[in-house]
Parts: C-alpha cells; structure tokens; sequence
C-alpha cells in the first residue's frame, strides 16, 4: 500500500482532533440525509399527483376544437408568396366529433410510443332523480379499454365495472353524484342532454376517484349509450384518448399526432399545468432549503479548516521549510475537507433513507377510503437522489475547504518562524 | 580545490517596517563542500536573517545565492521547495516537531515528501539516525511527550534524513545541556569529514563556534571577519 505523505499527514491531522473532525462530517452528514429526505419527499409527493392526475387524465386526448381564421387557404389559392394579414379574423365552426376515429384509431396504434388508445364519447346531461336535478358529464367509454388505462376497478365502491357492457341502459356513477341523489346500485336515474331525448338508466355501480370534483359530475356509460343520449350515430366520437408507454414523451408525441391527425391533442402537461407549476414551486423550495443546509455545513468545514490552520500555522511553517510546496500543502489541507465531505456524505445516506423510510410508513389517514386516497407519506427512493446528495455533499466540502487550504499554502515560514 | 556548496553575492537585505532600514549589506560568501561555518555576531546583527536568505526560505533580498552551483535566485516558490527538501536540512532553535506525530514519523515525513525510498527503507534510515542521537527508545512516542533536549535531537535527526548537501541551524544547541551539545558537535563534525556534508550554523555558543572549521563573525548587517 502506498500512501502518499500528504495523505499521511491529512489523515493523521483528521484522526489527532476526532471531536472536530466528527462535527464537520455531521454537518455535511445533516445537509445530505436532509437533502436526500426532501427530494424522496417531493419525488414521492410529485409521483402520487402525477399517478392522481393519471386516474383522470391520459396521457393525451385527442379532440376537435374550434380554430380561428388564417390566411392558408388564401395563401393556397393566390400561391404568390405575399404576407397577408388578415383583419379580425372570427372563429370558425368545426364539425364537432371526430371524423373517421376508427380510421385516426388505427393510424395512431402504428406510433411505436403508444400504450392504449380508447375513444370517448363525452355529453354534457343533467341527472334527474325524483325533483332533484344535477348538471354533470357522461363518458360513453369501452369500459374494459377505460378501465386498463385509469383502473376505474380500483376505485369502485360498490357494483360490478363489467355489468356495463352487458346491462342495457346502464350507468356508473360518481359517489358524489350518488350521495346529492341518494342513490344505490339498481336504482334508476333519468339522463338527459340537450340534444336527443332523455333515457331512463339503471345505476350498476358507484366509484370514488378521490377527486371531489370528478365524483361529483362524472359518470361512465357504454359508448353507444351516450351516442343515444347526444342523439348521434355510432361513427360519433368526441375524444380519443391515449395512453404511452412513457409518460415523459407526451408532449413530442402529441405535436406528431396534431400534425398527422389535424386535432388538437392536448397532453397531460398542458392539462395539468397548475399541477406543474406546484412542482417547480415545490422543487424550488426544496433546493433552496437544501441549498442553504449544504451551505451552513460548508461553512462549518470552513471555520473548522480555518481554525486549524490557525492553530497549526508553526507546522504548515515547518513543513513548507522543510521542502512541502504550496500545491502539497493544498493537497493536505484540501484532501481533510474530502474525507470529512465523504464521511459525512456516506453516513448522511443511511441517515438519509432511515429517514425517508420511517417517515414512509408514517400513517397520515385520507379523506377517503377507497382508491387514490393518501394514507401514508408518499416517499420516493430514487437511486439517482442519492448519488447526488452525496456528489452535492462533496462538492461543498471541497468548495469550503480550497479557501483555507489556499490561505495555508501561502503561509510564509520565515515570519511565521522568526515570529 | 574543493567546490563551493553554497556561493552568496553581494546579498542585501532591508526591513520596511516601520522604516525601511538595511540589515544586510552587501554580503559576499562562499561555502565549500565538507566546511563546517560557525556564524557568530550580536543579537540583531542580521545573522539569523542572512541564515534565512541562504536557506531559501526568504527572497526578499538583492543579490544571487547559489545552491550546489545551481542559482537559487529568482527561481519559483515551488522549485525552492524541491530544492529544500532535497540539499537542505534546517535545524531551528526551538525543535518544531510536528505534535500529532511520533518521532519515527516527524524523522520520516521530508524523506517521505521526496519519496526516493520506499517505506520501509525510509523507516529503516530514520531508526538510524534516531540511533545516532540516542533517541531510538522514544522513537514512537509522540513527539509532544518528550524532553525539551530529546525533541531537539529528534529535530536535527529529521534535518540530516534526506542526506542534504547543507545542513543549516539557527542555534541548534541552544535547548541543549553541554553533554548533548558535545553530541550534537561531534555528529556534525562527522557529518563534514566522513560525508562532506557541509553545516552552517548561527550561534551564541562561543566554544562550539571556535571549534568549528571557520567562524564568520557578524555586526550590523555585514560581515567584519572570516576568522581561522
């Protein structure tokens, strides 16, 4: 084993004050389980509204929105490359459904990145039970299609999901909507749109989203039973929704769907997007607190390393007089502040996980029951978390100790000598 | 005939606070190899000073120094380094050991630093020398929990490890009884006639100064007699 001399003396300075030495590690120890904590915290909080947002929202939908007026069809038929401006242009009036879905269906299956595709069919209804009325949405879904892409099972209260596809007439409504009508499975409901006439349905089954908002307005039913209730034929279809098989990929794939398809697609981020600006807001919280950890630990390595250059200052003087150039005397003092750096780096990540996995078992208790609801601390254990806790841990520690370090390098052994 | 060790020209020196004032003028020097050079003179004469400047350690000075016939002059701090810990062993007048180490370990480090040996020859040369002194039984003590006198003995054990062509001291005797000073005396005598080794000492101790080689005598911050 060779060690180098610098090496020697950094270690045998480190192991000749252990006290310092340990409260150095610990405040570096401190900022990594704290940094490693809080990143697992909002990772696991952020997966939990993601997965949440999921249960609602795919990852894309594909529908018909009104456009307003541009200047392509003049551009098409004049062909002589001038600007035109067009003065207040007005929205134009598109055919609402989709044209052809089960011709878009099958186009957007051949995309490599998708997972599911379903379509939809949504209509705006009132529900009517006895006097009560209720404004809500029904989606005319395929319920097994629905069900692999939302779990829609995992939130069932009472029913049977299935019964959908073969009871005619029949409807799944939210727990919400069942509670203001005071429904039961095997009651009877009355829907109506505004456009065809309204359908007497018989409720199989109550779900709770955890979404107030959903389980308050949303019921599922099979898709030709909304085209009856719109009135439409069976070639209507208001939505396609679409599943990937990564998440992270939603935005691109839906540029490439709006430019094969000519709809909208709205991906889960623009959907979203209160829910992302919670992220980044939370994200800069956390690193700020985590920022300032790292540099209250940074600053302690610093004073410590200062004190001991004050205190050894003779030494430095004698090991300069005795051949030791600035850069080893950097070294010495620089490498002190590695060890510590990875002392306490490697200890704050057990701390670190202990911490996350305690606190992940720590019962919080949702508001609700059944599905999606939040019964312990969502906590995340991300490989990558601790990888850089501890390269941030030892970034500091090597930042906080190159000033002293620098400082000891240039003292002068003569008038520290001759005093 | 015998080649110069160490070779000073026209050194001058001035301290600017709180007034620049000269403290060397004018120094012209030449050592030889195996020469054992006692540099006597009043406190504040400057001889101390001029010990600093020729050791490297100072460069605030006019003139050239020259090291083994190598100019030391104008060259980098870190050069200076390398040629301290390689041709310069430096005993001072308080040992300055390194407390957190033991003896065996203080007696290593600049050998360490060169790194020329291995390990165990290090270690192997560093019992020598600590033998030559007759400190070895304390050798892995630390080195705070020795006497004033051994831990200066320790001191000139570490100057002398790498063998240097110099060997400078600022009154290396000076915490030492008249039993150690003669064993430290006759040490570098043989240091000078066996390895033509070459020592430069400053001293107050006029016996050991008249039985050295050579005595340079200072006042006020120039040389007023090459005696012997």
């Amino acid at each position: 084993m060779k060690v180098s001399v610098n090496t020697e003396v950094a270690i045998t300075y480190l192991s000749a004050r252990k006290k310092q030495t340990l409260v150095a590690a610990m405040g570096v120890m401190f900022g990594v389980s704290m940094f490693i904590f809080m990143q697992s915290l909002m990772k696991g909080t952020n997966d939990y509204f993601e997965k949440m947002s999921f249960n609602t929202t795919p990852h894309i939908r594909l529908y018909s929105e009104n456009k307003v007026a541009d200047t392509h069809m003049m551009d098409t038929y004049l062909q002589d490359g001038s600007v035109k401006i067009l003065d207040n242009p007005k929205q134009l009036i598109q055919r609402q459904g989709i044209i052809n879905p089960y011709g878009i269906i099958n186009e957007i299956g051949r995309n490599p990145n998708v997972a599911a595709i379903t379509p939809q069919v949504t209509a705006n209804v009132i529900y009517t039970s006895g006097s009560v009325q209720l404004n809500g949405t029904v989606a005319g879904v395929n319920i097994t299609a629905e069900d692999k892409m939302f779990d829609v099972k995992g939130n069932m209260v009472t029913g049977n999901l299935e019964d959908l596809n073969h009871v005619n007439n029949s409807i799944l409504i939210g727990k919400g909507i069942a509670d203001k009508l005071s429904l039961h499975t095997g009651d009877n409901i009355t829907v109506g749109s505004g456009t065809g006439s309204p359908i007497v349905m018989r409720v199989i089954g109550i779900y709770a989203s955890g979404v107030k908002q959903v389980d308050e307005t949303k019921s599922y039913a099979n898709i030709v039973q909304a085209q009856n209730l719109l009135g439409k034929d069976r070639s209507y279809v208001t939505d396609i929704k679409i599943n990937l098989k990564n998440y992270n990929t939603a935005p691109e794939v839906a540029r490439e769907l709006e430019t094969l398809t000519g709809y909208k697609a709205e991906d889960w981020v623009q959907a979203n997007s209160t829910l992302k600006t919670a992220f980044k807001i939370r994200a800069m919280i956390l690193n700020s607190v985590v920022g300032v950890i790292l540099l209250v630990a940074g600053f302690g390595i610093y004073n410590i390393l200062n004190m001991t250059i004050y205190e050894k200052i003779k030494e430095i003087a004698i090991l300069k007089a005795m051949g030791f150039s600035g850069p080893s005397v950097i070294s010495i003092f620089l490498q002190q502040a590695i060890y510590i750096g990875i002392m306490g780096g490697i200890i704050g990540i057990f701390f670190g996980f202990l911490t996350s996995y305690g606190f992940s078992k720590v019962y919080i208790g949702g508001s609700s029951p059944v599905g999606g609801a939040l019964n312990y601390i969502p906590m995340s254990f991300y490989l990558p978390h601790y990888i850089e806790a501890i390269v941030f841990g030892i970034i500091t520690t090597v930042a906080a100790g190159y000033f002293p370090a620098r400082k000891a390098s240039r003292v002068d052994p003569v008038t520290i000598i001759r005093g | 005939m015998a080649e110069a060790a160490l070779k000073a020209t026209g050194i001058t020196k001035y301290f600017h606070d709180p007034v620049t004032t000269p403290v060397l003028k004018n120094i012209d020097l030449e050592v030889t190899k195996g020469e054992f050079v006692s540099i006597v003179g009043k406190s504040g004469c400057g001889k101390s000073t001029l010990l600093y400047v020729l050791s490297t350690m100072d460069r605030d000075y006019e003139g050239t120094l020259e090291i083994n016939g190598i100019k030391a002059t104008g060259r980098s701090l870190n050069d200076l380094a390398r040629l301290r810990n390689e041709s310069i062993g430096f005993v001072f007048q308080f040992h300055y050991l390194l407390p957190d180490f033991n003896c065996l370990k203080n007696v290593m480090i600049p050998a360490l630093r060169l790194g020329k040996l291995s390990y165990k020859e290090i270690e192997n040369n560093a019992y020598e020398k600590l033998k030559m002194f007759g400190v070895e039984d304390q050798a892995l003590k630390r080195a705070d929990k020795l006497s004033g006198g051994q831990q200066q003995r320790v001191a000139i054990a570490r100057a002398l490890i790498n063998d240097p062509a110099i060997v400078m001291g600022d009154e290396p005797t000076g915490n030492l009884d008249s039993k150690n000073t003669s064993i430290v005396f006759d040490l570098f005598q043989k240091l000078t006639k066996e390895f033509h080794q070459t020592i430069i000492t400053v001293t107050h101790d006029e016996d050991f100064a008249r039985r050295s080689d050579r005595i340079i005598e200072m006042a006020d911050g120039a040389i007023i007699g090459l005696g012997k």
